[in-house]
């Protein structure tokens, strides 16, 4: 009986906490022109560093541009997808800010997310939302089903309402792999051994890759749509390239992430197969980004693809443009380069939002509007931090652009060798 | 002594049947007060108090307790009544998803049945009604449970624990990898199973706004498992699973079946954790095996053992305050230290030390938890009381 009573005393005390809470603060965002753009990233675990910079990216430009987007003034929220028990994304963290963004009244749109996993539980969401689909605009989703028909009921199971409401700046893993095919044939690799870390990106960057390997007419070694499987968890991958060792390849390709134990697959990968330059290496965006790989010995010499143009490319190209420039503007601000390649993209996911508020009424349908319907979206090469013209298919949601970046490690380095554009 | 404490016991079995219909009270004013005032109350507030309620008490982050609360109910009546530490719960929430993602959504492509769902006619897989999914997933994991609980019956203490732990690392590693098992597509691999069915109550297919539904739905579920854990504590295997808890040898001497008793304890406890993984895979709308990992059993544990194993409401509060610090409270709490001071500390960052700290300290002076079961509570401080150390505290 007791134990009841306390039970009660407790839901009580935790409800008078709660008001308590909530009389001590005051009404605020009551400006009607203010509109909310958020960024939605995991900012727990190995992939902190990167977002933590899209996101000071993101403040940097917007203070640029003087929160303006037309005549709207517009405030950045940054939300983390991520718990600290998980280490990265939580399906459900993703779920609660979905739900989150919908409640935010003065919320327009999102940047974000990281993780397609995440991408795919929040876009119904934001789609369903009362009132009108919300507008996501990712940097770094590669999946390709969340555009483009890919397994069974993609991409329309994410899209419940059968309306768009979701965009990304950066190229698919289809595109990835069938560049770093293409790569590989024009530096004259005849076979390939083609492996993955088992997980959704892993095997969509390597299936592309062994489909477009077959198309190219190259021999692709392994068996399967996107080769074999290496299990993160184990401790030793001699056994599996003294097998492969036997075949005789020219490259091995990892579809993966260095998170995967990448680390010991290429130590093994150099053991037993020789150096990069014996048995070429090459591996997908997931590889890059992280100093840990580019500064190990066994990296020198891999072939590294980004699903875009790097930040080194974008001076490159048009060392005068405004990603060059917005990169030199962020080393001054923060006193050290952007981590990655996403948080330009980040920043340019910003830009196909901000141009859908300049163009619409300031309200959420108005914004999805503004980037499916219509013209749709175009950021001009003068202003595109992609340092080209950036336009969002209005049907798909998915840029035009097909540029993916080869690089090389050299010297713990990772050196831009050459833009590949998908044909 | 011993006498004493069950005469005592014995008495108390007696208070209990009308205690039993108080709680069920206090649980629905608590319930129906919270609906209250997230469903009619909170829209009438003004935009600024509606933020703070939003960053700091979301009504998602409320429905993710109350399945953690679920979870942490089932894991209480193997860890806190029977006293069989569990490692490898994660195992059974995992199943629950994956019973939801298997019978409520568009999956198996290959088939098409369908039994009371909300699910579009045109879509194919298999689509069973989320309340038969519930009992599903259920006694999927009960069967689960039994299969964990036979090969460890002959175990205690610490080698059970590490049984328990391998199958918590098993079952999620099957998940990962079930996307090509003979060629055949069980699991989706890392790609999970995505979106699953809506709820469906009579009338209306609740979508992913209708919170105070869900809540409520989500309330009934935690409050009949806590009714199971209530009523079965009281009744014959209740009793046997603390005599179990509490001496082992003895209690088969007083002709406890162990075998039966503690499959039992595993059997419900995985129930629980079944019905919890297929709420959850409904809260998040899909399922994906990256969540079912180690962290997910140690955070369960920690919440028995912090709010008094053994004790239904000592593990709801437990439960809902870890829960909540982990999804909520401690971003918020960073985000108003950071945005006060203007600096820029990563608060979730340190979630497992703040755990950690306090779990130390609650070992180190309230080693019985939060709400302590009072039984535990005599059994931890019998060597404070009396001058001859009976050996029963640990």
């Amino acid at each position: 009986m007791k134990k009841s009573y306390r039970a009660i005393s407790i839901v009580a005390s935790v409800a008078m906490v709660a008001t308590a809470l909530l009389a001590g603060t005051s009404a605020a965002d009551a400006a009607t022109k203010v509109l909310t753009i958020s960024s939605d990233l995991p900012l727990q675990g190995s992939s902190f560093d990167s977002n933590d910079s899209t996101n000071k990216a993101i403040a940097l430009y917007l203070k640029q541009i003087h929160y303006k987007a037309g005549k709207y003034t517009v405030k950045f929220k940054i939300y983390d997808d991520a718990t600290a028990a998980k280490g990265s994304w939580d399906d459900a963290k993703c779920a609660a800010n979905a739900q989150a963004h919908v409640a935010n009244k003065s919320e327009v749109a999102v940047m974000g997310t990281y993780n397609s996993g995440c991408a795919k539980i929040e876009i119904p969401i934001l789609n369903q939302a009362p009132g009108g689909a919300m507008t996501m605009v990712s940097d770094a989703n590669t999946n390709p089903g969340l555009t483009k028909s890919w397994n069974p009921g993609e991409p329309d199971k994410y899209y419940p309402t059968g309306a768009r409401n979701y965009a990304r700046v950066c190229t698919t893993d289809d595109v990835q792999g069938s560049a770093a095919a293409q790569f590989a044939k024009s530096i004259g690799v005849k076979s390939v051994y083609v492996l993955n870390d088992t997980q959704t990106y892993g095997q969509g960057v390597a299936q592309a890759f062994t489909t477009e390997a077959v198309k190219q007419g190259l021999t692709v070694l392994s068996s399967g749509a996107y080769g074999e499987g290496w299990d993160a968890k184990q401790s030793d991958y001699t056994a599996l390239f003294t097998k492969i060792k036997a075949l005789n390849p020219d490259m091995i390709y990892v579809g993966g992430i260095f998170d995967n134990n990448g680390g010991q697959l290429t130590k093994d990968k150099v053991a037993v197969l020789g150096d990069n330059t014996k048995v070429k290496f090459m591996a997908p965006d997931g590889f890059t980004g992280y100093p840990e790989f580019n500064s190990m010995p066994e990296a020198d010499g891999a072939y590294l693809s980004f699903a875009g143009l790097s930040s080194d490319l974008l001076a490159k190209i048009d060392p005068k443009g405004a990603g060059a420039n917005f990169v030199k503007a962020y080393k001054k601000e923060y006193k050290k380069d952007p981590v990655g390649s996403y948080p330009v993209y980040g920043v340019a996911a910003v830009q196909v939002i901000l141009a859908a508020i300049a163009k619409s009424d300031g309200t959420r349908k108005g914004v999805t509007n503004a980037i499916f319907s219509g013209s749709g979206i175009t950021i001009p090469a003068k202003t595109s931090v992609l340092g080209k013209a950036l336009t969002i298919s209005t049907l798909s949601g998915d840029t035009l652009a097909k540029d993916v970046t080869i690089e090389i490690v050299k010297g713990g380095q990772e050196t831009t060798l050459k833009a590949q554009t998908v044909k | 002594m011993s006498i004493l404490k069950r005469s005592k016991s014995a008495t108390k079995a007696g208070a209990h049947a009308t205690s039993q219909r108080k709680w069920a009270i206090g649980f629905l004013i608590a319930a129906v007060l919270i609906w209250v005032f997230y469903t009619y109350v909170m829209v009438h507030l003004p935009d600024g108090i509606q933020t703070v309620v939003q960053n700091w008490f979301p009504p998602t982050s409320l429905n993710e307790a109350l399945v953690w609360v679920i979870c942490a109910l089932g894991l209480n009546i193997v860890v806190g009544y029977a006293g069989l530490l569990d490692l490898g719960f994660v195992a059974f929430w995992a199943i629950g998803g994956y019973s939801a993602g298997w019978f409520m959504s568009a999956f198996f492509t290959q088939v098409n049945f369908r039994v009371f769902t909300t699910a579009a006619k045109a879509l194919p897989g298999i689509h069973i009604s989320f309340w038969g999914v519930i009992f599903i997933g259920g006694l999927i994991c009960a069967f689960f449970g039994i299969i964990i609980g036979a090969p460890t019956l002959r175990l205690k203490s610490d080698y059970l624990a590490l049984v328990t732990l391998g199958f918590g690392e098993i079952i999620p590693q099957v998940f990962t990898n079930g996307s090509n098992i003979g060629g055949f597509n069980l699991t989706n691999g890392t790609q999970g199973i995505s979106p699953v069915d809506n709820i469906g109550v009579p009338g209306k297919s609740l979508g992913p706004f209708d919170f105070s539904w869900k809540f409520f739905i989500f309330v009934f579920l935690t409050a009949f498992m806590v009714f199971i854990s209530l009523r079965l504590r009281t009744g014959r295997l209740g009793r046997a699973w603390l005599a179990i808890r509490e001496d082992e040898l003895a209690a088969s001497m007083m002709g406890v079946p162990l075998m039966r008793t503690k499959l039992s304890a595993y059997a419900v406890g995985a129930f629980s954790g079944g019905i919890g993984g297929v709420a959850f895979a409904t809260h998040v709308n899909g399922v994906f095996a990256d969540r079912f990992n180690f962290s997910i059993s140690i955070i369960l544990l920690a919440m028995v053992v912090l709010g008094g194993m053994g004790n239904v409401w000592g593990v709801m509060v437990g439960a809902l305050l870890i829960a909540w610090i982990n999804s909520t409270g401690l971003p918020a709490f960073g985000d108003l230290v950071n945005n006060t001071f203007h600096t820029t500390i990563n608060f979730p960052s340190y979630n497992f030390l703040l755990f950690g700290g306090v779990l130390v300290l609650m070992m180190l002076f309230k080693r019985e938890g939060l709400i302590p079961e009072s039984r535990l509570k005599a059994i931890l401080h019998e060597s404070d009381d009396t001058s001859t150390n009976v050996g029963g505290s640990h």
